[in-house]
Order: C-alpha cells, then sequence, then structure tokens
C-alpha cells in the first residue's frame, strides 16, 4: 500500500484490510492534526484499507 | 388594494435596481473585469452583501480583494488589536495603526481602496450570541479565522441560513481551501471532523495571498454563476514544493451538523 504523508514522502506498508486509524498509529500519526484521503477522496478512520488503496494524509491547518 | 401593493413592490424592485446600477466612475474602475463578465455581473456584485470574520492574514486578502471588485457591502468583524507580528501578512494594517482595533484599521484601508462600496467595521468576538446580528443581511460568509471552533459556528450558521461559506485555512507555506453550499456539498465538519489542536501557528504573508484570493475567486464565481467551484473538492496549496492538489470530499450521513441534509444529498433528493 502506497501512503503519502504529509511531509510529501511516500511511504509503502504491506497491509491487507486494515483500518486506517490502525494504519496512523503505526506512523506514529495523531489522528486529530490529520485527514486522510483514500484513493483521492476524504475517507473516516473507520474505513478499511487494503493493498491496492493509495492513502494521502494531509495534515490540517486552522490559522488565518 | 391588490394592483397599490403591487405597485409597491414594483417601485422598491425599481429602486434596488437603479441602485444597483453603475454610474460612469465604476464603469471606469471596473471597466477590466466588466470584460469578463458584463455588466450585469458588475451590478450582481454590487447588490451582494458579504460577511469576513476575521480581519487578520486571511481577512485583509479577501477584504481587500472584495472590496477592490466591488461587492456592494463588505461587513469584516473582528475583536483584536494591531500588533506589530501581525504586520508580516495582515497587510490591511500599517505600521502606524499599531494599537488600533483590525476593525477599524481596516475600514480606512478598505474605503481607501473603493469608496464607492459600504464597509461595516464590527470590532466584536464572533460567537453564538452575536453571531445571528453579525450576518444581518449578508447573501456570502469569508472564513478569514485562526481557529476551528468559530470555523464550525460559521459552518452551523451557514447551513440553518442557507448560504455559502468559503474555507480558507494555513499555516506556513501551507494552505487548504473549499466552497460549502448548503445542500449541495459536504458541510465543513462532515470535511473536517475533529478541530485540530489549536497550537500557534506559524505564517507567510504569501500563503495568505494564495489562499485568500481562491476565496475571493470562489466567491465571485459563485455570486456570477461562472466555472466551477470548489464543491466538494478540497484544494491543498504546497506552497514549499510549489504544489497544488485536491481530495474529494463526500457528505457525512452521520455529521452532527448537516446529517440530515447529507442524506438527502447521498439519496440523490
Amino acid at each position: 500500500m502506497k501512503i503519502t504523508l504529509p511531509d510529501g514522502k511516500i511511504a509503502e506498508i504491506a497491509a491487507h484490510e486494515v483500518r486506517i486509524e490502525e494504519i496512523l498509529r503505526i506512523l506514529n500519526i495523531n489522528p486529530v492534526e490529520v485527514i486522510v484521503a483514500k484513493n483521492g477522496r476524504i475517507a473516516p478512520e473507520d474505513e478499511t484499507v487494503g493493498s491496492a488503496d493509495e492513502l494521502k494524509i494531509v495534515r490540517v491547518v486552522h490559522g488565518g | 388594494m391588490a394592483w397599490k401593493n403591487a405597485l409597491s413592490i414594483e417601485t422598491a424592485i425599481t429602486c434596488q435596481r437603479m441602485m444597483s446600477m453603475l454610474n460612469d466612475a465604476e464603469r471606469n474602475r471596473y471597466g477590466r473585469q466588466i470584460r469578463l463578465f458584463g455588466e450585469e455581473g458588475q451590478e450582481k456584485l454590487k447588490r451582494t452583501s458579504v460577511f469576513i470574520a476575521g480581519a487578520g492574514g486571511l481577512g485583509s486578502i479577501v477584504s481587500i480583494y472584495m472590496a477592490a471588485a466591488g461587492f456592494g457591502r463588505i461587513c469584516i468583524a473582528d475583536c483584536d488589536s494591531v500588533e506589530l507580528s501581525n504586520l508580516n501578512r495582515q497587510v490591511l494594517h500599517r505600521t502606524k495603526d499599531l494599537g488600533r482595533y483590525k476593525a477599524d484599521s481596516a475600514l480606512d484601508t478598505l474605503r481607501g481602496i473603493n469608496p464607492e462600496i459600504s464597509v461595516e467595521n464590527i470590532v466584536e468576538t464572533i460567537n453564538e450570541e452575536t453571531i445571528d446580528q453579525l450576518l444581518q443581511g449578508c447573501d456570502l460568509i469569508m472564513d478569514a479565522m485562526d481557529n476551528f471552533p468559530t470555523r464550525y459556528l460559521l459552518n452551523r450558521v451557514a447551513l440553518s441560513r442557507k448560504i455559502p461559506l468559503f474555507h480558507g485555512a494555513i499555516s506556513g507555506l501551507q494552505g487548504q481551501a473549499t466552497t460549502i453550499i448548503p445542500g449541495k456539498t459536504a458541510c465543513l465538519r462532515c470535511i473536517f471532523p475533529r478541530a485540530p489542536p489549536d497550537a500557534a501557528f506559524p505564517a507567510l504573508g504569501s500563503t495568505c495571498g494564495v489562499i485568500g484570493s481562491i476565496q475571493v475567486t470562489e466567491a465571485v464565481k459563485y455570486t456570477l454563476g461562472l466555472g466551477e467551484l470548489l464543491q466538494n473538492r478540497l484544494l491543498l496549496w504546497d506552497g514549499l514544493n510549489a504544489c497544488l492538489d485536491e481530495v474529494a470530499c463526500l457528505p457525512n450521513p452521520s455529521c452532527p451538523d448537516c446529517a440530515e441534509q447529507a442524506g438527502k444529498m447521498i439519496n440523490g433528493q
């Protein structure tokens, strides 16, 4: 599974039918700070992902 | 009596049309953009009232460009005073404005940019108690806030009033923007279910420029019915690598703020 991290780097994880929240835990990313897109669409943390999926982890900004 | 009532309504409509018609100075001032969307489009902008939540980094860009574009009534609210550390990005304010309320400084700047429009400066905290009064008569909400709790409030009010919310946020060289149209798109809570930690954020003026300009462009397009909006699209700006990306958003049928509307959208109603 290809994962684009908030800094733009690419990580590869061998995983099958794992929840997004578990991916974040493995990557040591605070789920409150990010949203995750699965195959280009924002997905909830309890959604499962498989080896053929692509994830993009986006750090949410709040300033103005 | 019916014909008298009809005459009154027609008179009111005629008066409103006359007030929104352009004078010669306005035709000159907006000439370059009238080439894009005609005098009819410019008159639509003139008839539009906007509420700008915040007169900081994003609020500076949003308000300056909306004033320059000729939105007829701008209400800008901010409870803070100008500080030296604001001046790397908050181009509404000058060094001479240090210590002044940002809303007052904004009034002077925006009137100087465009005396043809109406500007209302509001020194007030945006909260549950004040929001209804602040939004009186406004057609659009421009999100120029620096925290998500207030953004969520703007989101709820936009949903209840069925008016669009143009979201923007920045940190350092990163930014995001999307357009929330109640009943048509995911709401802000659908996209961002939880507020990120409210930590102090780095800020570069040009990032505010990118995102604020996108928000204004969206507002112009929405008002005039032009092009494609950032509907159910979250635009992501990475200034460090000069990249624009986007991710798709969907209404959340379990959203605490818009669940009923989300359900209808998903079911195609």
